[in-house]
């Protein structure tokens, strides 16, 4: 018991210390400590520091200033707060996991209303539910209204769809936007389709030829 | 080859990729007829027509190396002539039919007959353009180019169920529209 | 719209024999069949054969002329018209006729995935792709631009999950993908796209 503990309070500091390694000489000086003390808090509330991490280096290579990257961070640490209340609220045992955290603060941030987000939380108990939320957030990013395209994803879990075929549901939705339907009509199309959405295509093998990895960084 | 001895859609196709490009007229002369009159029933002009059918045939003839079953050319042709009405249809409506709509009739004499099939053809091309471009596109592939059910979704990307349900949607509006002129 | 007696659509569409109904609804199938007869007469039209042999004679313009005219010509609506449709086209004729021989590509794991990034640069010397996926960092994702048409494209394994991206071209410029669907606010002004990577083995 002592070793875990001793071990967990080592890995706090050693949490901070991969952040500013990662940070050195990619973000500006002057916001090294102030992300680095934003993550420390996040780590200690058990909230995911990845994406706070990655914030800060987006800010870095947008060359941004040090105080609008401190700013973003914060923002970023207040997202996660209200994923990990979300998640709470909807049942989730804390603690939470962080990959779920993150999930629910992609979706808040996608523009998915609380409410509608508790709602596929309730759909769906367990992890993973990152498909959902993305479904459910391409949608309303085709206009859909939220509750609406909320009670689709929810119609398709019910009809036994994998998490992973969710996201072909929301595509089949916008295509028959595209296709001239109202998104009334499109929900109703799909929905009658269920649980027989059209798959995406999977990567052909003159893509899969193509594929490269990304170069490896560069040591400093 | 067939048994007239024509070439197949496959033969053609391999001739002209294989750089003989002048084969393509056999490719025009064979489908031209049919697509030139999808189109214009699409459209509801003629000359939109023409011009929406050989744009598609010169697109095919440049893009025929990703017609990926020479064999379904056919198929593939229309593809392209359908997309083409729908972008020409998104960009403005449909042209109100004229009455000056001849059909070919067997007997060029019977000017009665003649009469009376262009005023019924009329009535039905103008209950056609009442339907949304998506019903007129189902119904014309299926009842006026023949096409099957799995020739229309390699069409128009679509699934079987949904075009058939568009086909029955078309029908029943078509024959609402035609009992409305009784 | 007034639904019809399903067995008129069974025999229209070959599944019921025409004998089998009765003289009411033989009437009105009778009626769309006379009615589709009509409309599949042939139109007194030209052929086109000289026409579309005319045009595929011509010899097709090289690609700096059609770059040129394609920024001379005034195209609003064609580009503002879905051109995520043109592109798309495009990339599925690449992806169907590339089959390069010999390299089979990397081996795929199963949390993995493949994301295809494609953008319109006309002009540009380098596209890269920046983003959560590589830690913000230009140049480890560099686009390519193979038959100089202007139109970049990577095709890279990624695990899977989704990523924010934007584009760094000519190492300076920050573009966001046009193409995505999926955008979300950078907290910096400015918008992100979203890839989500899929598991290529599904």
């Amino acid at each position: 018991m002592k070793l875990w503990l001793g071990l967990a309070l080592l890995a706090g500091p050693l949490a901070a210390q991969s952040a500013q390694a990662r940070l050195e000489g990619r973000v500006p000086g002057a916001a090294i400590p102030a992300v680095d003390s934003l993550v420390q808090r996040a780590y200690a509330e058990g909230l995911p520091t990845e994406p706070l991490i990655q914030k800060a280096l987006e800010g870095g290579a947008k060359q941004v200033t040090a105080p609008r990257i401190v700013a973003a961070v914060q923002v970023s640490l207040g997202q996660l707060r209200d994923a990990r209340d979300l998640l709470v609220h909807g049942g989730d045992e804390p603690p939470v996991t962080p990959g779920e955290v993150t999930t629910v603060a992609w979706a808040l941030r996608r523009g998915l209303p609380g409410p509608v987000v508790q709602r596929v939380l309730v759909a769906l108990p367990r992890p993973p539910r990152a498909s959902a939320m993305h479904a459910v957030a391409d949608l309303v990013a085709h206009h859909f209204d939220p509750d609406s395209g909320a009670d689709l994803i929810i119609a398709a879990i019910g009809q036994g769809l994998v998490p992973e075929r969710l996201l072909d549901v929301s595509a089949a939705a916008a295509h028959e936007l595209q296709r001239g339907h109202t998104h009334a009509e499109a929900l109703a199309l799909v929905r009658q389709e269920l649980p027989n959405v059209p798959a995406s295509p999977k990567p052909t093998r003159g893509a899969v030829a193509r594929a490269r990895r990304p170069a490896a960084p560069t040591p400093p | 080859m067939d048994v007239t001895g024509a070439p197949s859609d496959a033969e053609v196709v391999a001739r002209v990729l294989g750089g003989d490009s002048e084969a393509f007229a056999l490719v025009v002369r064979r489908y031209e007829a049919g697509l030139l009159r999808f189109a214009a029933r699409m459209l509801g002009s003629r000359d939109a027509a023409a011009d929406a059918v050989a744009e598609s045939f010169v697109r095919a003839y440049r893009h025929l190396a990703s017609c990926r079953e020479p064999a379904r050319l056919r198929t593939w042709l229309y593809r392209i002539v359908a997309n083409r009405c729908k972008s020409h249809l998104a960009r403005r409506p449909i042209a109100d039919v004229s009455l000056d709509e001849a059909p070919a009739v067997a007997d060029p004499t019977d000017t009665e007959l003649n009469l009376e099939r262009a005023e019924q053809l009329a009535l039905v091309q103008r209950a056609l353009v009442q339907l949304s471009p998506e019903k007129r596109e189902a119904f014309l592939l299926k009842h006026v180019e023949g096409l099957s059910y799995e020739e229309m979704a390699a069409v128009t990307g679509e699934r079987v169920p949904t075009l058939k349900m568009r086909v029955h949607r078309a029908r029943e509006a078509l024959l609402q529209v035609l009992e409305g002129y009784e | 719209m007034n639904a019809i007696d399903p067995r008129i659509h069974q025999a229209l569409d070959g599944e019921l024999a025409p004998a089998a109904l009765s003289a009411e609804l033989s009437r009105v199938v009778e009626r769309l069949v006379t009615a589709a007869a009509l409309l599949a007469a042939p139109l007194p039209l030209a052929s086109l054969e000289s026409r579309v042999m005319a045009a595929i004679r011509r010899p097709v313009p090289s690609r700096a002329r059609r770059l040129l005219r394609w920024l001379a010509t005034p195209r609003a609506i064609t580009f503002r018209v879905r051109p995520v449709w043109s592109l798309a086209f495009a990339a599925v004729v690449a992806l169907l006729t590339l089959f390069p021989l010999g390299h089979e590509g990397p081996d795929i794991g199963e949390h993995e995935g493949i994301a295809q990034f494609v953008g319109r640069f006309p002009g540009a010397q380098s596209v890269h792709v920046v983003g959560s996926f590589n830690d913000w960092r230009s140049g480890s994702i560099a686009l390519e631009d193979v038959d100089q048409d202007g139109v970049w494209r990577a095709t890279v394994v990624l695990p899977t999950g989704a990523y924010e991206y934007m584009f760094v071209v000519d190492g300076e410029r920050w573009v966001p993908d046009h193409l995505a669907e999926r955008l979300v606010a950078d907290e910096f002004g400015r918008e992100n796209s979203i890839v989500i990577v899929r598991p290529a083995r599904r």
